[in-house]
This record gives structure tokens, sequence and C-alpha cells, in this order.
């Protein structure tokens, strides 16, 4: 029978005031828990059914400073998960010296989702079109993550698995993301392509930050979102361009060959074809912002 | 022109102040005491026999009260013609659309009812489906409704002139093939209604619907109740747009059912995934038009086939085709035409009426085809547009069309040269055509729509205006205000006839047991014909209250006059009371009076519509509308910016501005989000992208500046010389789109919608992508 | 069912409510408020938006637990008795408003809105609804509502 869900289904739920605690019940429940910071993805999922019913929703956000934003020499930029897409988005740091976060965050959504969704949870529910995540890619971030066994940090680019899939385990918690400090002179951006001028999913998702130096690439990386199981990185890509004089042509090459390092789907949003075009026109048109040309 | 003491100015919304405040309740704020929660349940395929139901589980299920399914309605079926009454409240036999209704439930609380719909057992048995009309008309088809074997819902065939003489002798003939999308209204309130089915056999419904005495009638008819006893009250409605709205769904008939059932009452509330996979849609349309034009560009002949992609059952569909076909003829001087449609079944959700029904899909084609000949002719766009545009007749001509319809007014040419004027397009060649990867287009439209439809007899209408002893004043029509703002023209137009100010009327809702008939919103139809039984109900109420004026003062009734609340002598002005002091002398002197004034719209249809001919008069006026759009087109991804709209719209003469410019902006952008971002993403059946995320209608940041300009041509027919305002721009702006695209990129698309991925797809063939 | 207290257009509640019943259902059902609507009922349209500690919300995804102790505005909190908000006035005033089932989240955002940024620019206010979806206005007269009401706001 198809229903069209009005309410959400029945659950329990635990405010939890540390992180120990949160862990001690997502242990407990056996990974029939779920985690809700933002719950602007957890949900709708819930009220369309679209995952496993939880026994218990655990709301992490009366953990005190767990939505610390913060940012100094030595640690770089340290976002805590309760970090708000808004909050960070808006934060005078960011802007100035994470500028494909800013970027990112601001992309997503709307003012109203963007109060209460976390970079954090956008990273978690890993769709492969989640805005902040070839941002984060081509920042060189990594996540910390507390679980049972203790802590680990996890390179953001080692933290996808698939689609909404992730290196989380069900009784581990992402607690932290780092963005390392970036080159003074870096230059970052992230584009967004969608339809309409609001409230779309990336059909893709470029992000690119690179440090030019006399005309000379010294480093860069291009991440990619919306055309791969998971948000992509475009090593080979970024080798081609590492090192060299920078012309148009060489920018060129680098986005095609870009293309060759995801892998886009058919879709309802999208064909394979038009993302791959799109691959190439946005990293080109990327490249061409953070480089000056 | 024109003065009026009310007409015509910018008085506020008279249901203003509730909206902004939060007061205003739609049917979901509605609850009694002891109401129960209804859910449908809905068929997982869009074509298959029922074999079986067992809902044991479900009326197991401790909270639940009753459970309905298709059988309960004891075979009746509705349909816009007696003929097509082919659609249950709920599926008995078999089903035809994905997720069509097969059961409703009440419960103590929705979560219940929601679980126990879960619990209904059906057994299926799958039937072929199919999704295309072309196949769906092939020999051997599965057939959908087995009284149409060749899944043929609706067929027209006209002929008007001589069509293959007029080719023949044309110097240039086109034939495109053109396609309208998959759209929907998109209101933001779903359907609802609270129903109570009392035990003296009386059905009380606050349901959502634009047109409740359809409903109402819907509900006499599938209970066995007479009219009498059947209210349909109105809450406000969060928008209609036509289709849904107008007609009746799965939950309105099943909240009756369960009330009668457990003697309670029953509410339900769609979901939006749920109306944007089940409710009514826009017929989408293939079109193929053949146009032939003279050297100079003047019109031969127009010859159209059309197939209408109609979904499971028949609902408005024969008016549907009629329309698409009958506004060819305008607004350009058409000789010769013939028109041959198809309206056919598939197992898709029910195609049916929507905002600019009708002569969408061809003023679509037409208009572009146009500007196509145009181009290959060396003609200035605007220059052809002018050559062929009808004449505002002088006052007492009347221009017929090749079909038979009349205008007395035409205000197009006034329209074309007024955007062609405006700073668009004059200066068009002037503005950057390019800004790195994005190209400018301009492009502009001529279009027309009809109002005030009233094809048949149970269109009729009428209103009533009651003067409070107090001398403020009810007005009771069966008119309803879906948010197009017809209360507040209602209201004003009764404040001009009486003489007194816009804040002494009070305007009531729609009660079908109280208040007079009227068939709804649709067809631009209230603010004309609801207008005019306003109009004539006041001069009713004004005359009895002129008498007894004429009596007090001891002097004729056509000696005095009232205006802005005073009466005063036409002779000698210093001669005055209050408005207010003549209510009581009507109301109290002598024996006493009840003043109430009762008025019908008498526009009498002299030619009832003939569907199979094509003939006949479809409403009372046209609206002509000309626009221009600017754009950018990002020509690496296909991505749109749309700048800049100029809208001038001949509604012949605007009787609230404030109302006239929020439609025309409304329409414009609905129009756009047709002609670029929407349409449903169908395989088999069913919908993949229902939700607000992947149905993309437009958002703020979506916008034009929008630039409108009044054409005033005060139409006879009309009150207060008015035509229709609520549907020309979304009749003209797909059109503009289209041409402004082609200014922009050289490509003339002919499907909609126009996405980003088509715009690139046409780049690429065209070798103009990332030069 | 758990007890909460809801402090609500400045009214506090203590109410029991179910872990997955949200703040819409609450504010409507249990509080009789409804002014605020639901439209699409998953955070896509803003028909169901309301302030919550300062910052707009779409109440319809939002757990009546989460609202615990914290300060909510709806609509009904805006007008002083009969007197309307200058908000409010200016989308009267100007027509910014037609079925007006979206009007009450509208006006809640734009209030947002202009206590963040007392001036905005045309593209910042469109920037600053795009969370709140109209199908009836095409949106002209609600920006150009806002701009009057920031006038009105400014004093």
């Amino acid at each position: 029978m198809r229903v069209f869900y009005r309410r959400l289904p029945k659950f329990q739920y635990i405010a939890v005031r540390s992180l120990d605690e949160a862990l001690a019940f997502l242990a407990e429940h056996r990974g029939k828990a779920k985690v809700l910071a933002g719950g602007t993805d957890l949900v709708p999922q819930l009220k369309k059914r679209e995952i496993e019913l939880p026994a218990c929703v655990v709301d992490l956000k009366a953990i005190p400073g767990l939505d610390v934003i913060s940012h100094d020499r030595q640690s770089g930029l340290v976002l805590g998960a309760l970090a708000t897409i808004n909050a960070v988005g808006q934060n005078r740091v960011v802007e100035e010296k994470f500028k494909a976060l800013s970027q990112a965050a601001l992309s997503m959504a709307s003012p109203q989702v963007r109060n209460r969704g976390t970079i954090a949870g956008n990273i978690c529910n890993a769709v492969p079109s989640a805005d902040s995540a070839p941002a984060l890619l081509a920042l060189n971030a990594s996540v910390k993550i507390k679980g049972p066994k203790g802590e680990r940090t996890v390179p953001l680019d080692q933290f996808f698995t698939g689609p909404r899939t992730t290196v989380l385990g069900a009784d581990e918690l992402l607690y932290e993301i780092l963005v390392p400090n970036q080159d003074r002179a870096s230059r970052g951006v992230y584009l967004k392509l969608s339809p309409r001028h609001s409230m779309d999913l990336a059909v893709v998702g470029v992000a690119a930050v690179g440090l030019l130096e006399d005309g000379i690439c010294k480093a860069v990386k291009i991440a990619l979102g919306a055309v791969a199981p998971t948000p992509v990185r475009a090593p080979m890509a970024e080798a081609l361009l590492t090192g060299k004089v920078i012309t148009q042509g060489l920018i060129d090459e680098a986005a095609r060959n870009a293309l060759t390092q995801c892998s886009p789907i058919d879709d309802h949003r999208a064909s394979r074809e038009y993302r791959c075009d799109m691959v190439y026109a946005m990293t080109r048109r990327a490249l061409a912002h953070i480089f000056g040309r | 022109m024109k003065e009026y003491s009310v007409i015509g100015t910018r008085v506020p919304r008279i249901d203003a102040r509730e909206k902004v405040m939060g007061e205003a309740k739609y049917a979901a704020d509605y609850s009694l005491p002891g109401m129960l929660w209804c859910k449908v349940a809905r068929s997982p395929y869009a074509h298959a026999k029922i074999l079986n139901i067992d809902t044991s589980k479900a009326e197991r299920l401790p909270g639940v009260k009753a459970v309905v399914t298709g059988k309960d309605f004891n075979g009746w079926t509705w349909g816009f013609m007696a003929t097509t009454r082919d659609e249950p409240p709920l599926a008995v036999d078999k089903v035809r659309y994905m997720y069509e209704g097969v059961a409703g439930v009440a419960a103590i609380d929705e979560e219940t009812a929601e679980e126990a719909c879960s619990l209904i057992e059906v057994e299926y048995e799958e039937l072929p489906g199919v999704f295309d009309p072309e196949e769906a008309m092939k020999e051997g088809a599965p057939i959908i409704h087995a009284y149409r074997p060749n899944n043929v819902s609706v067929e027209y065939h006209w002929n008007f002139g001589d069509v293959d003489k007029a080719f023949a002798d044309s110097y240039i003939v086109r034939e495109d093939r053109f396609e309208t999308g998959r759209v929907v209204t998109g209101f933001l309130e779903p359907p609802a209604s609270l129903a109570y089915y009392d035990p003296s056999g009386q059905i009380t419904v606050w349901a959502a619907k634009q047109s409740p005495y359809f409903h109402y009638r819907h509900l006499a008819g599938c209970f066995g109740v007479p009219l009498s006893k059947v209210r349909v009250i109105q809450p406000y409605i969060g928008g209609g747009f036509g289709g849904t709205k107008n007609d009746s769904v799965a939950g309105d008939f099943c909240v009756v059912m369960l009330s009668k059932k457990t003697g309670k009452p029953v509410k339900y509330i769609y979901t939006m995934d749920e109306v944007l996979t089940t409710c009514r849609r826009r017929h989408n349309m293939t079109v193929y038009n053949k146009m032939g034009m003279t050297k100079d560009g003047i019109l031969t002949a127009i010859e159209t086939k059309v197939i209408g992609h109609g979904g499971a059952y028949t609902a408005i569909g024969p008016l549907t085709m009629f329309l698409t076909g009958y506004g060819t003829p305008a607004p350009y001087r058409l000789p010769n035409y013939k028109y041959d449609a198809w309206r056919v079944f598939t197992n898709n959700p029910v195609s049916a009426a929507m905002r600019g029904h009708g002569f969408t899909h061809t003023r679509f084609a037409c208009d572009i085809q146009m500007a196509m000949i145009a181009e290959e002719l060396g003609i200035d766009p605007v220059e052809i547009m002018m050559r062929n545009a009808i004449d505002n007749p002088k006052r007492g001509d009347v221009y017929r069309a090749v079909n038979g319809f009349k205008l007395k007014t035409c205000g197009i040419k006034e329209a074309i040269k007024a955007v062609a004027e405006d700073t668009l397009w004059a200066d068009r060649k002037k503005m950057p055509t390019e800004d790195g990867p994005i190209s400018y287009g301009v492009g502009i439209s001529g279009t027309g729509y009809h109002g005030g439809a009233r094809q048949l007899g149970h269109q009729a209408c009428a209103a009533i205006i009651r003067v409070c002893e107090d001398g403020t004043v009810n007005l009771l029509t069966g008119a309803t205000d879906c948010g197009q703002g017809s209360d507040t023209v209602l209201s004003m137009m009764a404040a001009e006839e009486l003489g007194v100010r816009y804040e002494d009327i009070s305007i009531k809702r729609v009660d079908t047991a109280y208040t007079p008939v009227d068939p709804g919103s649709y067809g631009s139809r209230v603010t004309l014909l609801a207008g005019q039984a306003t109009q004539l109900a006041a001069r009713d109420a004004k005359k009895q209250l002129l008498e007894a004026g004429a009596k007090a003062w001891g002097v004729k009734p056509d000696e005095i006059e009232i205006t802005n609340g005073v009466v005063s002598l036409k002779g000698n002005p210093e001669r005055r009371m209050s408005f207010e002091k003549l209510a009581k002398i009507a109301c109290y002197e002598g024996a006493g009076a009840v003043i109430l004034g009762r008025g019908h719209s008498d526009y009498g249809v002299e030619e009832h519509l003939d569907f199979n001919n094509g003939t006949g008069e479809g409403g009372i006026n046209f609206s002509f509308t000309s626009q221009t759009v600017r754009l950018g087109v990002d020509m690496e991804t296909g991505k749109l910016d749309v700048t800049d709209f100029t809208i001038a719209h001949d509604c012949g003469f605007p009787l609230h501005p404030v109302s006239v410019e929020s439609q025309n902006e409304g329409g414009a952008v609905q129009g756009l989000g047709q002609t670029i971002y929407e349409g449903f993403i169908m395989e088999n059946g069913r919908t993949y992208n229902s939700t607000m995320l992947d149905y993309k209608m437009p958002r703020s940041t979506d916008i034009p500046t929008i630039k409108l300009i009044n054409i005033i041509t005060d139409d006879p027919d009309g009150p207060f010389g008015a035509k229709e305002a609520s549907e020309g721009s979304i009749v003209s702006t797909p059109p503009a789109v289209i041409d402004a695209l082609h200014s922009a990129t050289g490509i003339w698309f002919k499907e909609l919608p126009v996405t980003p991925e088509k715009i690139v797809k046409g780049l690429k063939e065209k070798g103009k992508w990332m030069k | 069912m758990k007890e909460i207290r809801l402090n609500v257009n400045g009214t506090e509640y203590d109410i029991a409510v179910r872990p997955h019943a949200t703040l819409l259902e609450v504010l409507r059902e249990d509080l009789g408020l409804i002014g605020t609507k639901e439209g699409c009922g998953e955070g896509e349209c803003g028909a169901c938006t309301v302030i919550i500690e300062g910052k707009a919300a779409n109440s319809c995804i939002v757990l009546a637990l989460e609202a615990d102790g914290k300060e909510v505005t709806t609509i009904e909190g805006l007008a002083d008795g009969g007197k309307l908000h200058p908000i409010q006035e200016a989308f009267v005033e100007i027509g910014g408003l037609q079925c007006g089932f979206c009007t009450p989240g509208m006006i809640l955002s734009t209030k947002v809105l202009l206590d963040a940024n007392p001036n905005p620019t045309d593209e910042e206010i469109k920037k600053g609804l795009e969370g709140n979806f109209c199908r009836c206005t095409g949106y002209t007269k609600i920006i150009e509502s806002v701009k009057v009401a920031a006038r009105k706001v400014r004093g």
C-alpha cells in the first residue's frame, strides 16, 4: 500500500549533555539510534520513511561547546559538530581565509535550513552533491571521530565510502572538523551549478583552491560534487597544473582531465552527458577564477 | 476617461488584514470536537485489476473507527459531461494510475490512520500499462476504459474555410512539432476537507474548493442527498489556479463517507508529495502546427493537430480540447482554420484544467511559428504582428472570428505598440548582448485569452445585496476568491453601484446553504459574471432605497443620487442626508422593509458551444497581452538569468489596479516556471520528481524585474468595461521567452521546459558550445 | 510523553508532547495557533516558518522537544493587540499577498531579514526570502512590501 505520510513515526528521544553520554546511547542501541543535530536531513527522511526507523533519536544540541567555531595560527579552523551552516558561512574568518567553504555554505538551501543544519551533518549525510564536501576537500580538511575505542582523525578524502555511506561506525560520532590554514596568497572558490538560483541540489559542484606565484601554480586542489558516488578530488588534474606556468590552454587541459576522475550518472535531475560536459565547463571556470584569468 | 469613486482605486485587499495576522482560516485550520482523521491508501501500480481488498487488520487496529473502499460508493462515478462520468471516488475494479486511491481510513488521530493504511492488504493483478498517447492509440494497446476501446477520450475535427487551397496559394508554409510540458498548478495549500454527515442526513464540509458548487453537486450525487442538504462552507483558499480545486478528490469523498459511517466529523489533509503525484495536472500536449503566409507576412491558414495527454480519467478534458483550438483565430486575423484534436488516455495522473486553459498550448505554437516565418521572410517581428493583428473594433462594431466568436474590443495593437516602444525592445540593440559566457536576448509575443467563461446553462450565477439597517451592506455571492482578489473587486463594484464607501461593504464567504449558486473560479469568470450579478443586485437594492428616499422627500427616484455615502438631490445638492439615514428610513418607515437586492448574470449564451464543430461563444470577451522578455543564457552551462519582463495587458479597464498588477506578475512568473524550470519526469506512470526540491517552481531569486502597462479599451460587455486579468500573462510569457532564447542563441526551442541541459544540447548540435 | 515549556509570543506554556511531534503540530494542534501553515512538510517551502531564538526556522522539521525552553515567535506574536506591526502594515498597503497562505512565513522571514539588515537591496531581499515559496504573486509585490516595511521600521 502506498501511503503518503504527514506524521513522523514513533521514536524515543534523549537530549544528551556530553559526547560520552551520546556514545553510550549509540552503543546501547547498537546501530538503532540516530543522531540529531540540525534535523534538516534526519527529520524529512524519517517523515518520508526513507530510512529505517530508529529506536531512539539522540539530540546533541545540549552538549556545551560543540558549536564553537575557532581559528588560530596553529590549529587552523576548527568547526564543532554543532556549528550551523549559517554560522560557518557568515563567519568573518571563514569568509576571508576559507572562501570556498563560506561560498559553499551560503549556497545551500534556505536561511531557515542554514540556521539549524550543521556542516558536520551535511558531511555525515554524505549525499554525493553535499555542497560543503568539495570545499572542505579542496581545503584539505579532516574530521575527528570519537567512538568506544577512542578517538581518530580521518582526512576527509578518506571519509566518504559511497552514496550516503562513510567510515563512521554506528557507535561513533564526528565531533570536529579541522581545516588547516591555507597559504595567505591562495585563492579559493566554490561553484554550484543548478537550474534555479536557490533551493536546488548541485547538478555539479566544483571547489578549487590554489596558489599562484609569478604565474606558476605552486599548489592546487580541485574537488567535485554530484558527479561520483562520493565527493571526489581530481588529483591527476591537480598534477597537470602543479609547478607549471598557468595558461588558458593548461586550464582547459586540466578541466578535461578532471572528467576522467569522476563517474556521473543519469538520473531525473540530469543526464550523464550533461554532467560530464559541466564538469569540464565548471572546472575550467573555477580554475580561471582562482588563477585570475 | 470615466471617473469612479471606488473602481480603479488602489484600495487594500478586503481580506489583507486577516491574512497578515495569521487569522484567516483555511480548510486544514478547522477542527470539531470528536473529530477523526482520514488517510487515503493508494495503489502502488499504474494499471492493475483489484482482485481483493482485505481491510480486517486495519479495522482491528486500536483507534481505527471505520474503513471504506471503492465498493462503498455503489458504483457512483462522476465527470464533466453526462457521457464521460468515468471516475469513481476510490478505484473499484481496477486502478488506472499510480497511487490512485483504493481505500480510506478514519481513526482517532492521523498517525493511527496512516498505520492502518499500511495494514490494508490488496490483491492486484498487474496489467500492462501504456504511458505514451501515440502508443495508446495503436492497435493492441492496453485498454484503459472499456467504453473507449481505442483509448481516445475526446476527439474533435473542425474545419473553417479552405486550408488546403489557402496553403497552396501561400508563399510560405511551415510545419513544426511543439510540446508543452507536464506541469501543475503548484498551489501552496494542499487539498483538505473537514466533513460532518449529521444524523439528520445533512452533509457539511469545510473544503478547499474554488468551485464549491461543483463539489456540492458531486456530494449530492454521490451520497443521494438533496442539494438543499449539502452545505459546502468555504474557508480561505491557499491558491487554486484551476484543475484540482475546481474538482473533487478521493479524500473529499472518503471523509464524507467515513463521517456517515462513524457519526463523527472527519478531516483529511493531503501532503505536498501526494498533490504532486496524484492530483490534477495541466494537460501536456503535442502540437503539430502548419502555418501559411503570403510574401508580405499575412496569415493565410493554420492547420493544427493536437494530441492531448489525458491521463487516466476524462475529467474536464472535453472542455480542454475545445479551448485548445478555440482561441487560435485571435489575436491575428485568420481566414482559414482546421483543427484536429485527440485527447488520449494513458496510465498517468489525470490531466485537467489550469490557468490559461487550452489556449496556452496553441498560442505557444502559433506565436513562435509566426516569429519563425518572420525570420525566414526577413520581416521585423513587430511589423509582422502588426500586419496581422486584429484592429480594435469601433464602438458598435463587432469583429467575428472564423469560428464564430465575437470581439467588441481588441487592444492587441496598442499592446504591441506599447511594448515595442518600451526601452526593453526599443533599445535592445543598444544593450549589451554578451558579457563573458552570457549571451543576452530579447523576445516578444502577442496573445489573447478569453474571460467570462459561460459555456452551458449550469454556469449561472447570482448575488444578493442586503442593506443593513445602519447603512452598511452585506454582499452574498457564490463566487470564490481563491486568492486572486475577486472578493475585493466584487466589494468595490457593490460600493460603486450603491454609491457607498468600499469600507461599508462586507462580503460573506461562500456557504452553499446561504449564498446563491456560482460555478466558481475558472475561465476568468468571477469579475465578469459574478461582477455583473453583483452590479445588478446592487442596482436592485438601490432602486428600493431610492423609492423610499423619493417618498421621504416627495420627489421622483431618478432625481436622487448617491455618492460616497451621501444621498442628495441632483437638482439641489444641498438637500442631502447620509446613506445611513436613507437606510433607516427605508427599513423603519411605515410598516418597515427589508432591503434585499437580487441580481443574476444575464449574459445569455446566444450560441451554445458545439465541441464537435468548434463553434459557439466560450466567454464574453477577450483580453490581449503583448510581452517582451530579456534574458541571459550562460552559453557554457545553459543556465538562464531572466532579467526583465515588460507586459502590456488589455483588461478593458483595471477595476482594482493592485490586483491586476499582482495577477499579471504572478501569471508571468508561473508561466516562466512552466517554460524553463518545471516538468514532471515520468517513467511507466511513476513520477520521479514529486517534491518541491525537484519539481522546480520559481523562487524569489529567479524572478525578473517586471514592468506593467495597462491598455484601456473599455469593453461594453464587461462590468465597468472590464475584461479578464488573470490568465493573459501566463499565455504570453512562454512564447516571449522562447523568442528571447532564439535571440540569444539562434535556436528555436519547441519543447518545454527548456532546461539548461536542453540548451547545451541545442548549442552542441549547432556547434556553438564552448567555443 | 515529555513535559516541556514553550515560550510562544511571550506566553509560557507547560505542555506534554510526544517525542515525535513536530513544533508545527504542537503550535497548531495543542496551542491552537493556526497562523503557522503546513505546505510541503519537509522544509522546502517556508510556509511553516517561525522564529526560534531570533532565527528563522521551518517548524515542520523541528521536533517540539527541540524547542523546550526556547523563545518562539509565530505570526500571531507580531501585532500588538489590534495594531499591526509595520511589516504587516506594509504588506497590506502594497498588496504583497494574494491567497495569503505563504504570508505568515513570508512576514516572519521579513522580520528576521530586517532585524539583521535594516536597509536591504532588492538582491538581499530576494536572497533573504529564498526559503519562502509563493505561487500567486510572482514575489514582485512582496519585495516592494519589504522595502516599504524597511522604511517604516527605520522610522
